[in-house]
């Protein structure tokens, strides 16, 4: 569980205090030898918490997956820090955990989603983050802590629905819409290429949970993949709302973010929150457990949901996001467009997609049997 | 000293025999030693050992038929390219060696850019509104939205596009050493053209075209970027099972099967070219 409020936070709060007071009177002028009798008069020094703030943090993530400026900002931030980013073109599936696994402590932290800190968990890769260290993590909300308990929540993707209002002559609200219109779009409908969306979606439609570890209820939502295959145009893992502008596709399965960006090539793209409800991958920086730098991981992971420095991140990636403190600071066609800021009545509606142990295999078959159908 | 640099002569072969043991025979070893071993989807530790497990469940009905889907694929874009390529081959041989040259480079072009490329190149040749379809309505041969792209079709397209080159170098070869002489022969006996490309030209040429049939038909059965791409992800392949194994769900071992079990195919047909280059001889 997260500390929402305790000793430890109100003691870091005061250690970061200081360290901002010294980059502040660093930052007006202020010699080393004042700053350092600053220090002293402060009744100590600072090496408790910034001593080991230092060195070179390396981080598993997205290319250009960070906010332009957190890098150097970081480095200002804490002298002698810098982060050394390791692009991945995948932050899904067990593949990372078993980079991770054999890695060696080459990595200090990763981004993952909430299969990958799941599967992460038992395999022992996942280090546990020592929250009062981390006083910043009570700006994300807690539904996303509460989902992703074992890192910092970054960002999230709904997958709902976007079609074309100029191409498609009804409304629709819901999963059973597309399925009920599928032989009437037939041809121009595109579904998502990862297992947990298109089956999450499938089983939000028959009325399940996205995370079911029901046999009978896979079942069912694989049956109703197959019966709506012949009708789909493709299965597509990025750009889907490419597919709408073009209009080669009226109707798709989609992340928000991916909806939101199609929308400003063409006003009549609409997003849909499904009725049956949405499903959601989580994703966020966790620790690696062996490396030997977690202070500094631990400080890096703080600055970061500092609110500019989490605004920075949804300005240079454009995704939803899970701090509403940092609204004012997010350009404003982002936290403009629905499908993207942090709603509470839509966060309702969401299912995020946890890690589902043994039935993975499961889920796995059962789409393999999808695309062999 | 004739004697000494004799004796050094299999130095030459170090660095290649170091480069295969490294990064082919050892991959392979490990690859062959994940396929018996047995794994947990939840920890993902590995347990080496001697399972068959990951072999029974090949026969599967699911990964029996993606086999025979992908077989069936690696054969008809096998044939493919070699009707396309036996007639083109057979032109470029008989043109003077300039012109030769010229096609020879003209065949390989495709090649100077990169697979990717020329993959989304080819979807958007036969994308909804583009060019394929364009010219197909132009000559009445379909009408409206004729759905070609993202079709198994597709895939195929995309196959005989990519390994083409590679089918008719191999047969341009064997065509090229053909004795012309033998032809002159045989017309001098009252063969026609056409029999004498029959019963003399394809007999020699006939090891080039299982060369090619080999250097596509292999590749071709662990395809999965073309079906894709642009077969819209819709059609399970071998190579695609291998894929989603190592790079979804982590299950080293089943994955290491299925590769071993691609690879007991291609030796399989290795085995067979061999065969039937024993019984042309």
């Amino acid at each position: 569980m997260l500390p929402t409020s305790d000793p430890g936070t109100h003691l870091m709060l005061q250690r970061l205090s200081r360290r901002t007071l010294l980059r502040r009177g660093l930052g007006a002028g202020l010699s080393l030898p004042a700053a350092a009798a600053l220090l002293a008069a402060c009744g100590g020094d600072d090496s408790s918490s910034s001593g080991n703030v230092q060195g070179e943090l390396v981080l598993l993530n997205y290319e250009n997956w960070l906010g332009k400026g957190t890098p150097r900002a970081f480095a200002e931030a804490f002298p002698g820090a810098s982060l050394k980013q390791i692009p991945l073109s995948s932050i899904s599936g067990g593949s990372i955990v078993n980079v991770l696994k054999t890695a060696n402590g080459r990595y200090d932290a990763a981004l993952g989603d909430t299969s990958v800190v799941g599967q992460g968990e038992p395999a022992g890769i996942v280090e546990e983050l020592d929250w009062s260290l981390i006083p910043n993590i009570e700006k994300i909300g807690q539904r996303f802590r509460d989902a992703y308990p074992l890192g910092v929540p970054t960002d999230y993707g709904k997958t709902g629905i976007g079609y074309r209002a100029d191409l498609v002559d009804e409304e629709i609200a819901g999963w059973a819409d597309v399925w009920s219109l599928a032989e009437k779009y037939s041809g121009k409908i595109v579904f998502s290429d990862l297992d947990r969306d298109s089956i999450g979606a499938a089983l939000k439609y028959k009325g399940h949970s996205a995370n079911t570890k029901s046999e009978e209820e896979l079942e069912e939502a694989k049956q109703a993949l197959i019966e709506i295959k012949p009708h789909l145009r493709a299965l597509e893992s990025y750009n889907i709302g490419a597919n709408l502008v073009k209009g080669s596709a009226a109707i798709v399965m989609d992340w928000d973010y991916d909806v939101a960006l199609a929308q400003a090539q063409n006003d009549n793209i609409r997003w849909v929150e499904p009725e049956e409800g949405l499903t959601a991958y989580l994703e966020g920086f966790f620790a690696i457990k062996g490396s030997e730098r977690l202070e500094l991981v631990h400080a890096f992971l703080n600055f970061f949901l500092e609110p500019e420095q989490y605004a920075d991140f949804v300005n240079t990636t454009g995704t939803a996001y899970t701090m509403s403190e940092a609204t004012p600071l997010v350009k404003p066609e982002i936290s403009g467009n629905k499908a993207l800021v942090v709603d509470p009545a839509t966060l309702e509606n969401v299912e995020f997609q946890n890690y589902l142990g043994d039935a993975t295999a499961m889920y796995a078959k059962a789409w393999e049997e999808f695309k062999s159908a | 000293m004739k004697g000494g640099a004799r004796a050094l002569r299999p130095l030459l072969l170090l660095p290649t025999a170091a480069w295969v043991a490294a990064f082919f025979l050892v991959p392979l070893a490990m690859i062959v030693a994940y396929s018996f071993a047995t794994i947990s989807l939840i920890t993902l530790d590995v347990s080496f050992g001697l399972s068959l497990a990951n072999y029974r469940e090949l026969f599967d009905p699911l990964y029996l038929s993606t086999l025979g889907r992908s077989v069936v694929l690696a054969l008809g874009a096998t044939a493919g390219c070699l009707v396309l390529a036996l007639p083109l081959a057979f032109f470029i041989s008989r043109q003077p060696p300039r012109w030769q040259r010229v096609l020879l480079v003209a065949v390989i072009v495709p090649f100077w850019s990169s697979f990717i490329v020329r993959i989304y190149a080819v979807a958007r040749v036969i994308d909804d509104g583009g060019p394929l379809e364009d010219a197909l309505r132009a000559l009445s041969i379909g009408s409206g939205d004729l759905g070609l792209a993202q079709t198994r079709w597709a895939i195929g397209v995309g196959i005989v596009y990519s390994y083409l080159p590679l089918m008719v170098l191999p047969i341009y070869v064997a065509l090229d050493r053909v004795d012309r002489s033998l032809l002159d022969a045989a017309a001098d006996l009252g063969a026609p053209a056409r029999r004498g490309f029959r019963r003399v030209t394809l007999p020699l040429a006939l090891p080039g075209v299982l060369a090619g049939c080999v250097i596509v038909g292999i590749p071709a059965l662990g395809e999965y970027v073309i079906p894709d791409v642009l077969g819209g992800g819709k059609t399970l392949m071998l190579g695609n099972v291998v894929a989603d194994q190592f790079l979804k769900t982590g299950n080293l071992p089943f994955g290491s099967a299925v590769a071993v079990a691609l690879l007991a195919v291609m030796a399989i047909v290795l085995i067979g070219q061999r065969l039937a280059r024993q019984v042309v001889r």
